[in-house]
């Protein structure tokens, strides 16, 4: 295998990676805070279902999602199985609860008056918003971060819905997967050592923002 | 709503859904006054100033606060928010929009009112108990408030620093004119900044009025018991004489005392005296003598010598100035003139 070919399914699983991580921290967090600050009916099976889909098995995802966008499945007429958009799909759902629960439990672990406080200080709206995410910053650092490993580490569901297609939807895990199985362990090894290099540098970068600013 | 008046609450009832709840049947907060709430822990306290703050909507009754009046609470343990001494005493202010140059100016000037100006630069979170607690007050005078609430002012500090803080306060409150109401469980921090103390019974706002007069006239036994009116004698109303228009109260337990009453003869009674009214007479000229008692036991901080002197069968608590006041030299056993003026005797009726 060349380096081009290398080099571009590491660019690849950035992107699928990225956008999937982008929508994951989009939706998750707002939604973390919410069901953090506000008590409503319901709010426990919620709460529980978040903390079950935190350990939720990347393989059910990838069957669940097959199902969903199979030719004759519900969403079959989307056309996105064996594309990238499913891909992405895929790890949303699997890094959406990580970065919910995440975020929920550091609402949590505010004093009990923190809300209350805020309230009392008059500060109301987006500027109560914005100051309960200054104050659990790093705690949502931690929930991108956990959510990133999640997502680049995972083979079995992109490779159910991706179908590891060349030049379409092959990223690193599943090249890694692919190349071993053909027991070509020095391509396997090269697409290794990029993603782990990958995972390093961004979770070096983010625990750098984390360090610096809490 | 008088001229004085920065917030007034009438018919008021407070309280958490599904849970007790306080009524409050009058309040009012006057400007440049110290309105001290004195109720045990678990009264509705906490939930009474919430309620006045706007945090907690009242179930029933109105309350009204003076036209653009801003309302400051301060919780019992400080909140602080992640950052700066500096940025904290800001957050009000940043709260409602005011600009930056101004916002700094403004909480430089609160830090300043409660000595901490030297920390603005600090980490919040580095700061002590007591520092924190000065930095969640400067921060409820930086919203310059018309009203302020102060959840336990004073607890959790130690003697110096508890008067420290009365001092600044005291000085605060008198320079910025505000209405302030402070809830407390202890009576002794009631009375350190109060000039009205408003008394809580289980469920209610019982009794509320100017410092001296809920202290010297409490409504019942238990606002009595509450207050500090540590000797509660049950007995009946006697003869009246026509001279003094005093009339002979013939106490159950023994003993008699002559007080000014205007219940009818036979009336059930229960006469409460302050222990700082109860004197012993070494001169034999207390027009309130009521006769020879001895002393039981003592007990002395030092400033204020607590003794427990048995007359007419009766143990009266009695607080005496130490030092070369009347308590000095005082030993268990001795022989003393129990003297309580008529005045200090405030008659209620008995509950049945």
């Amino acid at each position: 295998m060349n380096r081009p070919a290398v080099a571009e399914i590491a660019l690849r699983t950035l992107a699928v990676s990225g956008a999937a991580l982008l929508l994951a921290v989009a939706l998750g967090v707002p939604a973390g805070l919410a069901l953090g600050r506000r008590r409503f009916p319901g709010r426990g099976l919620l709460v529980a279902t978040v903390n079950t889909g935190m350990g939720l098995p990347p393989v059910v995802v990838g069957l669940a999602i097959a199902l969903l966008l199979w030719r004759s499945g519900p969403l079959g007429r989307l056309g996105w199985m064996y594309t990238q958009k499913a891909m992405v799909l895929a790890q949303v759902v699997i890094a959406l609860p990580l970065v919910i629960g995440i975020t929920l439990a550091s609402v949590a672990a505010l004093a009990d008056d923190w809300h209350l406080q805020v309230r009392a200080l008059g500060v109301r709206g987006a500027r109560a918003s914005w100051l309960l995410v200054r104050e659990i910053r790093a705690g949502l650092l931690a929930a991108v971060i956990a959510a990133l490993g999640g997502i680049l580490s995972e083979v079995g569901a992109v490779m159910m819905v991706g179908g590891n297609l060349e030049g379409e939807t092959r990223v690193l895990t599943t090249g890694i997967l692919m190349y071993t199985e053909m027991g070509r362990f020095e391509e396997a090894l090269a697409l290794a050592a990029v993603l782990l290099g990958l995972t390093f540098v961004l979770a070096a970068a983010l625990t750098a923002v984390q360090q610096g600013r809490s | 709503m008088s001229e004085a008046a920065a917030l007034v609450a009438r018919d008021l009832e407070v309280g958490y859904r599904g849970g007790f709840a306080l009524r409050v049947p009058a309040l009012e907060l006057r400007r440049g006054e110290v309105l001290a709430v004195l109720g045990p822990n678990g009264s509705g306290k906490s939930t009474l100033l919430q309620a006045l703050a706007g945090l907690l909507a009242p179930r029933a009754g109105s309350l009204a606060v003076a036209a653009g009046g801003r309302v400051s609470l301060v919780f019992q343990r400080p909140v602080l928010l992640r950052g700066r001494v500096a940025w904290n005493a800001e957050l009000p202010l940043w709260g409602r929009g005011v600009g930056r140059l101004e916002r700094r100016r403004r909480a430089a000037a609160a830090l300043a009112r409660l000595g901490i100006a030297a920390l603005a630069e600090r980490d919040a979170a580095t700061l002590s108990g007591g520092e924190a607690r000065r930095l969640a007050l400067a921060r409820a005078f930086a919203a310059e408030p018309d009203v302020l609430l102060l959840d336990e002012p004073f607890d959790d500090l130690d003697a110096a620093g508890r008067e420290q803080l009365w001092f600044d306060l005291r000085r605060a409150i008198g320079e910025t004119r505000i209405a302030v109401a402070l809830v407390t469980h202890e009576l002794r921090q009631a009375l350190l900044l109060a000039d009205r103390i408003a008394v809580l019974r289980p469920g209610v706002l019982a009794q509320v009025g100017p410092r001296d007069e809920v202290l010297r006239r409490p409504m019942s036994q238990e606002i009595a018991e509450q207050v500090g009116m540590a000797n509660l004698l049950p007995g009946a109303v006697g003869a009246r004489d026509s001279d003094s228009g005093l009339v002979q109260l013939a106490l159950r337990d023994g003993g008699a005392l002559r007080v000014e009453s205007s219940l009818e003869r036979g009336a059930e009674v229960i006469a409460g005296i302050r222990p700082e009214n109860v004197k012993i007479d070494d001169e034999g000229g207390d027009p309130g003598l009521v006769g020879p008692g001895v002393v039981c036991e003592l007990v002395s901080d030092g400033a204020i010598v607590t003794a427990w002197i048995e007359w007419e069968g009766q143990r009266l608590r009695s607080h005496l100035l130490a030092g070369r006041g009347l308590g000095h030299g005082l030993k268990p056993g001795d022989r003393v003139r129990v003297a309580i003026r008529p005045e200090d005797v405030h008659v209620m009726p008995r509950a049945r």
